[in-house]
């Protein structure tokens, strides 16, 4: 003779499984996954926003140059990173070290291959310029990177509900064609 | 429980079967040493479930191409096949809850047979929505679940009605086809030895037979009659709907739904004649499956296929009368147009083959009714297919008509389906006892001795 | 299988720089480590994320559009066509858009090749012009065949030939050479004029197919529906004479099915009634007073009482044109033909009104065959280059080209993708794509465009202009061209050019704005021929002879509406998969027999029968079409490539095979319609991958006409048949609201919440199209595939009707008579996504996929959409098509399936998502193009106006049919022409689903039942 418990035991386990399985499958939603992709990975030159964007004060918008009339933020070119670092070498041995590298670039003519953070998946348009028209601080989405040594995957998902919840506090428009066409 | 005095209308009267022994013995004997015959029956099953899942994963791989869908025949095979297994779902359920809700005697050897195919045709069906959507690996996304997105599903949209109706039946159907069983499954412990006497003992969740428990499991049986009584019209009214709501010219008519419904037990009623004659035979039930029965499920077939043809025949004078172009353009073209094969293959088999059952002689003749029952399950699958594929291919853009044959992978899992559904049932026929021994006993005359009875466990 | 891993729009393309291209072109699979490649130096005019516009001049004819190039981080990725250029004025042909494919074609040369022991091997520019410089040194004499270039080029090959001691010769596998002929006769130009058609009441077309390819296809689709689309209760009138209908002729309201090689009869009949027995037909008299109408009926084979009634309409007041006869019609008399058809202009007085010399068409192609045929004699032993042509393929077997070119000491190709020229060159300098290159046009004495380069040259293929090429040679053999490089060379010409201006001002500044405008204007007229002069030539008029047996039909070998003559642009699978507009057959080559032909030699459409002229056979599938006479068989021109590259070769025949290499003297042209072919079955037979389902409208009403003078009262009969509806209030409930069913009531009130609580006042996007001006040129189509990544699949995969244009320009027959002289009502229906307000799609889609937008657009979110593919059951329109393979990838899911191998994908549209397998899709309305306008609007202030989104299609339509815009705006040119009486939405009256896009019915000139649904 079976218990009772038993039976309720095995129903619960069964309903939270499923639930379970549902909520793993939101995990493998792409606009998470991918955005985790690149976590923990070497960039070629250890670009410390501390420095830049701390320290020194340089605004986002100085190197990231399209970001408020275009879709595309723009990584800077690495003429931009030259036109500075050609007169500053850098204090510490291992700052100038890493200038080297992009001094090294700069004479190969050659991009320098930073490994990509931040990605929403291919199927999300997300308008750099229309959220900084918005006045939507770079923070909100890339973290405080005046505070970051080397940029990491800051704990935003950038998952579909993590857009959607800030649409809804700022009253944007959550139409599903806002950001899928 | 019966008396020795009077025997109940419909009584089981069989020289073969006196004592309620008698019963035990023949019923429980499939559970048995399997024969050469059952091998050979789930060996096929074996290989075509083998067919089925190749079919499927290379579809998965490659993409639902490989099948011959196109555009404008978006759905096919598939769908048709979905449907054919949900409508055969139906008799299922019908035969148990409702005729037993109105005391219909000639159920009790039947209805154990007809509530397995029901829950395993439900499981075949429910693969098939599964099989034929684009990217199944989203298909969850049909379940309403809190997620990540705040999306729910469409409500309004009646592939998510049919998630509901579908998976509602399904729960229900195989919580009355377990319920019912207990008791048989007890019995069938009382019998076995080793591990099936262990996995008896796990299923027949301690069964002993006592009055209490008698009173309980008929109160929770005619509980869960009633309430499955309501979803043999349900589920396949919303199935029905999945085309009724759609604006194609051939779908959208009202009539929809009890057509698809009389079609639903006109095809289950057949299929539990194809399937119930060789068991019949294999297991040596002639005593319990009499022509008696037989005779009574054809009437209930002769009757839908009358419901069935009517339904043809109103659609296609509405066609007419409508005097939409569109619509008179697909009904011509289902009697007279490129399909017109598929057309009167449903009609022969569906409408004019039934037409024998009028004769007494035909209905009690078995094989005469087996012959016919498989033509009616052929001509079932084509009414769904005639629906479907000859409505989508005219439609309303002339220029849009398109041709649709189906691919060998979408053939591969037609046959698969069977093999998958033959699979559990032969594992039915081994493993529960396929006719119900408790209600049986009650429709034998009572034993001479009552303190025979008391050496069988299980019945008191 | 994630959306990731499928959905790959803007694959590599987010990333800047062409270099980075191979590092992210492998998806977004999550264990790959995206790279982020920067510009060493930024392009001062890109900006990443945003478009980069150039103009430039498209070379795929040698009409000389002018076009707009939009780039994207350094790729092109669609052309348009120049609204400023006065040759395309904004609009482009299906060509034109597929020159992208020709940019990204896979199989271009890798760099330059040498044959050794039969084989190509790659080797450097500096070996290359090193070996051709010593073999042009060496043997002496060079021969140089040149194909469609532009002036500057032409001077630079000029100056070449005479500096290394040989000969150019000119050559084009259509020639307009008879026409040019015929005007050096009768008014002593040795010119091609030019036609305005806008200026015309009434057009007859004597076989010229003016809106595929004759000439100036984009300049004449848009004068001619100008010309021909209804204005204010008028429109101008078209006559085809012909033996086939060409889409030309379909478009046409008569139809004269004369006998083949006849025109010439009939023009100068015309002239005769014009003219009152020749009188004003100067030294023509005699030649038109011995054509009366009774006098040629019998030839032509139509009645006299049809040709004077044609004479009637035609006029003498100078508002008519007479065209052609076209290269499908050059006969052994073709020069006769063309003259007269050229009298009957003067004869009418058309000749400097509708048709100017004064701004000749220069760049018409106009080489006569006698040229090549004369080179083809002094090929042996002779150095042999050949540019921007492919004689190999477009020359007739018969011609002994390949003998000749075989026997060559040494044969040099520029060819920048392989064809049936280089299959047998000996060194191939593959030149730069026009996109990647320096040029300019001048298409007439006025007009000079410049071509420049809008990207950089595909880093996959190591090519080289041409130019160039040949001034580094020149100077290896110790000549010096005058240029160090063909650039330097180009401006020097255009300092000339500003010359011509009168300008003045410093030449940096006028480069720049010429640069920018795309074109430049001089007052170059030459003067206006009037007077018909003395003929110095002997012409016959009457019918000429042809080939083969007089049982058999008249072989017809025209030029295809997709591919021209096919000699360059043979790889591209978008014109594969454009439907013709004519048989509406993809992929194959089929060939034309009339009905009653057919049905007398007991074949049906599929069949597939050996066509067997004097000359050759070539074996196809049979279609039936009742356009062509009874007596003829016709055949396209362009298929049957057999080195051409992967999605060419094999595809089709070559019609050429069959033609002789017969001289048309005087004029030297080849003769085209020159002998006939008999039809004989295989007994096999074949499944046509043709997207037509049906030919006939089957009472459905899809696209009803008006008759001209219904027009003004078709109004009353067009209403009335429906009051205010009720309507169910979609989510909002189930309690019926009224409304008029007009798109601005949509969303109905009640389910006005959420996003859709103040959609009244947001725009609601809207379309109309005028089929009455729609030629079914199918330019949209292209243009729209191109703008919208969308798939091509394949012939296997369009024969199972899974084709997935967005765009699906339906053809009906109404009445086609080839037997005698009547009207033509061929219908047609540019079917997209009605963008419904009850849309029957939206209701059935469990899973919101595809829903309604506060805008009005019926959007589809494909990575939503999980393929039930209910929604395209329910779409009455049928417009919906679905991802049934993987159709984007880097290989084909099964052989001969669409793919878009590396570079095609570089094409790829960053705007818009690429979709993948298992998902549904359609008509946007061009979501993204709104999109951007609102972004725009949205960080420089301001509205989005009509004007500011333009979908693809309405973009490029030559005949400028296609007008979107808000609906809700009553001045929108979109919401006038929705109430005009000619509109109507398609089937809305039958399943209420209140379509976004109007229609206006065609307006015929015969009577039509109404178009009252």
């Amino acid at each position: 003779m079976l218990k009772r418990r038993t039976l309720l035991t095995a129903l619960a386990v069964a309903v939270l499984g499923s639930l379970a399985f549902l909520r793993a499958q939101d995990a493998g939603d792409p606009v998470a996954a991918e955005s985790f992709a690149a976590t923990n990975t070497v960039q070629p030159i250890a670009f410390p926003h501390i420095v830049h964007a701390g320290t020194d004060q340089i605004p986002c918008m100085y190197c990231h140059f399209s970001a408020e009339r275009s879709v595309d933020a723009g990584i800077p070119p690495v003429r931009t990173c030259m036109g500075c670092h050609q007169v500053i070498p850098g204090t510490t041995d291992a700052q100038q070290a890493e200038i080297e590298k992009l001094k090294g670039y700069w004479d190969r003519q050659e991009a320098i291959p930073w490994v990509r953070i931040y990605k929403v998946a291919d199927h999300v348009h997300f308008p750099h310029m229309r959220h900084i028209a918005a006045a939507v601080d770079c923070a909100t989405c890339h973290g405080v990177v005046e505070e970051i040594g080397v940029i990491e995957e800051v704990n935003q998902p950038l998952a579909m509900g993590w857009c959607v919840t800030c649409h809804r506090e700022r009253e944007a428009s959550t139409d599903c064609s806002t950001c899928h066409y | 429980m019966s008396t020795a005095t009077e025997t109940p209308r419909g009584a089981l009267a069989h020289p073969d079967v006196t004592s309620y022994s008698d019963v035990n013995r023949d019923v429980l004997r499939p559970l048995g040493k399997p024969g050469k015959g059952w091998w050979i029956l789930f060996g096929i099953a074996i290989l075509g479930l083998g067919v089925f899942f190749t079919s499927w994963g290379f579809q998965i791989v490659k993409g639902i191409g490989v099948t011959g869908l196109t555009s404008p025949v978006g759905w096919g095979v598939y769908i048709t096949t979905f449907v054919f297994w949900v409508g055969i779902a139906h008799s299922g359920t019908l035969i148990s809850a409702i005729l037993f809700l109105f005391r219909a005697p000639w159920r009790q050897s039947i209805y154990r047979a007809a509530e397995a195919m029901t829950v395993f045709a439900v499981m075949t069906a429910g693969l098939f929505p599964l099989i034929h959507v684009g990217r199944v690996w989203h298909a969850y996304w049909l379940i309403p679940y809190p997620n990540s997105r705040f999306l729910w599903p469409n409500f309004r949209s009646p592939l998510v009605w049919d998630v509901f109706a579908v998976t509602t039946y399904f729960t229900v159907s195989a919580v009355f086809f377990y319920l019912g069983a207990i008791p048989d499954l007890a019995a069938a412990r009382d019998r076995a030895t080793g591990l099936r006497k262990k996995l008896y003992k796990v299923i027949s969740i301690g069964w002993r037979g006592t009055d209490r428990e008698w009173h309980h499991f008929s109160k929770a049986y005619i509980f869960l009659a009633a309430l499955a009584t309501p979803l043999v019209l349900s589920v396949h009214s919303v199935v029905s709907w999945d085309f009724a709501v759609g604006i194609v010219p051939g779908w959208h008519a009202t009539i929809f739904a009890p057509y698809f419904v009389a079609g639903a037990i006109f095809s289950g009623v057949a299929m539990v004649i194809t399937l119930t004659v060789p068991m019949r035979k294999a297991f040596g039930l002639e005593a319990y499956l009499t022509p008696k029965h037989y005779d009574a499920m054809a009437k209930l077939c002769l009757l839908t296929s009358m419901i069935v043809l009517y339904a043809y025949l109103s659609e296609f004078f509405m066609a007419w009368y409508s005097g939409e172009p569109a619509e008179r353009g697909v009904f011509w073209n289902r009697l007279f147009g490129e399909w017109w094969w598929a057309g009167w293959i449903m009609l022969t088999c569906n409408g004019l083959i039934p037409i024998m059952l009028w004769f007494k002689r035909v209905r009690l003749s078995i094989p005469a009714l087996f012959v016919i029952s498989i033509f009616i399950n052929i001509g079932m699958w084509f009414e769904r297919y005639v629906i479907i594929v000859t409505s989508l291919s005219h439609e309303y853009e002339p220029f849009a008509w398109g041709v649709y044959r189906p691919s060998l992978t979408e053939m591969g899992i037609l046959v698969g389906s069977f093999a998958w559904f033959g699979f559990w049932f032969l594992l039915f026929t081994r493993l529960i006892p396929p006719i119900a021994i408790a209600e049986l006993k009650e429709v034998l005359p009572a034993p001479l001795r009552p303190n025979a009875v008391v050496a069988e466990g299980g019945e008191a | 299988m994630s959306d990731g891993n499928g959905i790959k729009r803007r694959d590599f393309l987010k990333v800047l720089g062409v270099s980075s291209a191979g590092a992210s072109l492998v998806g977004c699979s999550t264990d790959e480590v995206e790279k982020l490649l920067p510009y060493v130096v930024p392009p001062e005019d890109i900006t990443p994320g945003v478009a980069t516009w150039y103009t430039t001049v498209c070379q795929e004819c040698s009409a000389g559009c002018g076009m707009w190039v939009r780039t994207r981080e350094g790729r092109v990725v669609k052309v348009e066509g120049n609204p400023a250029h006065d040759i395309s004025g904004g609009a482009l042909c299906a060509r034109g858009h597929s020159s992208l494919q020709g940019l990204y074609n896979p199989d271009r040369f890798a760099g330059p090749m040498v044959r050794e022991g039969g084989v190509l091997r790659a080797t450097t520019w500096a070996e290359a012009e090193q070996l051709l410089a010593n073999r042009l040194a060496a043997a002496g004499s060079s021969l140089f065949i040149t194909g469609d270039a532009g002036p500057s080029l032409a001077d630079v090959v000029d100056r070449f030939v005479a500096a290394t001691g040989g000969s150019r010769v000119r050559y084009g596998g259509v020639s307009e050479a008879p026409l040019r002929e015929a005007a050096r006769i009768a008014f002593g130009r040795d010119e091609v004029p030019s036609y305005d058609m806008e200026q015309a009441k009434f057009i007859v077309s004597f076989g010229a197919d003016f809106l595929e390819g004759w000439l100036s296809p984009v300049e004449h689709g848009r004068g001619f529906a100008r010309m021909h689309g209804v204005d204010h209760g008028e429109k101008g009138r078209m006559a085809f004479v012909g033996p086939r209908l060409s889409l030309t002729g379909q478009n046409a309201d008569d139809w004269y099915p004369v006998a083949p090689g006849s025109e010439a009869l009939v023009a100068l009949a015309m002239a005769n009634v014009i003219s009152g027995g020749g009188a004003s037909a100067g030294p023509y008299a005699s030649v038109v007073n011995g054509h009366t109408p009774e006098s040629v009926a019998e030839a032509t084979g139509v009645s006299a009482e049809a040709i004077r009634e044609l004479a009637r309409r035609f006029g003498s007041d100078g508002s008519s044109l007479a065209l052609g006869p076209g290269v499908a019609g050059q006969h052994r008399n073709a020069t006769a033909s063309n003259l007269a058809v050229l009298i009957l202009n003067a004869v009418a007085g058309n000749v400097g009104r509708t048709l100017h010399f004064r701004d000749a068409d220069l760049s018409a192609p106009s080489a006569p065959y006698a040229d090549i045929a004369g080179a083809i004699g002094r090929m042996s032993g002779a150095v042999v280059l050949v540019h921007g042509c492919n004689p190999a393929y477009t020359l007739p077997a018969a011609t002994g080209f390949d003998a000749a070119f075989a026997s060559a000491d040494f044969r040099v190709s520029f060819a920048s993708a392989p064809d049936e020229t280089t299959a047998t060159a000996d060194l191939i300098l593959p030149d730069t794509h026009f996109l990647e290159a320096w040029g300019d046009s001048n298409p007439r004495p006025g007009i000079y465009a410049l071509q420049q380069p809008a990207m950089q040259a595909v880093p996959l293929f190591d090519s080289k202009q041409a130019g160039d090429v040949l001034l580094s040679v020149a100077s290896t053999m110790g000549q010096a061209l005058g240029a160090a490089s063909f650039y330097e060379h180009l401006r020097t010409r255009w300092e000339g050019v500003q010359a011509q201006t009168r300008t003045g001002g410093d030449f940096e500044t006028f480069w720049r704005s010429a640069l920018k405008d795309g074109v430049v204007r001089v007052d170059g007229s030459g003067p206006e021929a009037t007077s018909l002069r003395m003929p110095d030539t002997a012409l016959v008029f009457d019918v000429p002879a042809f080939d083969g047996s007089a049982s058999d039909p008249i072989l017809m070998v025209y030029p295809s509406a997709r591919f021209g003559d096919g000699a360059l642009n043979g790889n591209r699978p978008w014109l594969h998969e454009l439907p013709d507009p004519v048989s509406k057959i993809t992929w194959h080559s089929w060939v034309e027999l009339h009905p009653h032909t057919a049905e007398r030699m007991g074949l049906v459409e599929g069949d597939i029968v050996t066509v067997a002229s004097p000359h050759g056979s070539v074996t196809l599938p049979l279609w039936p079409y009742p356009g062509v006479r009874e007596d003829v068989v016709a055949i396209a021109m362009g298929g049957g490539h057999t080195n051409a590259g992967r999605f060419a070769n094999g595809n089709g025949v070559n019609a050429m095979d069959l033609l002789p290499a017969v001289i048309e003297a005087p004029s030297g042209a080849l003769v085209h319609m020159a002998t006939r072919a008999s039809v004989t079955p295989t007994g096999e037979r074949r499944r046509m991958a043709s997207i037509s389902g049906s030919e006939d409208q089957d009472d459905r009403n899809i696209t009803p006409a008006v008759a001209l003078t219904a027009l003004g009262h078709a109004a009353d009969e067009a209403e009335g048949d429906h009051g205010p509806r009720r309507e169910l209030q979609g989510i909002g409930g189930f309690v019926p609201v009224e409304t008029d069913g007009e798109p601005q009531d949509f969303p109905l009130p009640g389910t006005e919440y959420g996003p859709y609580a103040d959609a009244k006042n947001l725009p609601r996007w809207a379309m109309a199209v005028d089929l009455d001006k729609c030629t079914g040129c199918s330019a949209c189509i292209t243009a729209c595939q191109a703008e919208n990544n969308v798939a091509w699949v394949g012939e296997g995969q369009v024969q199972m009707g899974r084709d997935m244009m967005w765009i699906r320009l339906e053809r009906y027959y109404e009445h086609i008579d080839a037997t005698k002289a009547s009207h033509v009502d061929v219908r047609r229906m540019m079917m997209i996504c009605q963008h419904c307000g009850n849309a029957p799609c939206e209701s059935v889609c469990p899973v919101y996929a595809t829903y309604h937008t506060p805008e009005g657009l019926n959007a589809q979110i494909y990575n939503r959409c999980v393929g039930t593919r209910y929604c395209l059951n329910n779409c009455p329109y049928k417009v919906r098509v679905f991802n049934w393979y993987e159709y984007n990838g880097q290989e084909p899911v099964f052989e001969g399936m669409g793919y878009a191998p590396e570079p095609m994908n570089w094409q790829f549209n960053p705007d818009v998502t690429v979709r993948t397998n298992g998902i549904m899709e359609k008509c946007s309305f061009c979501i993204h193009r709104i999109k951007d306008a609102q972004h725009r609007a949205a960080i420089d202030g301001g509205q989005v106006t009509d004007a500011a989104v333009v979908p693809a299609c309405s973009q490029s339509c030559p005949a400028e049919a296609i007008v979107f815009g808000n609906i809700r705006d009553p001045e929108s040119r979109v919401a006038q022409l929705a109430g005009d009486e000619r509109s109507y939405r398609v089937l809305d009256e039958v399943v209420n689903t209140q379509p976004a896009v109007n229609y206006l019915k065609k307006v015929t000139f015969h009577d039509v039942e109404s178009g009252a649904h």
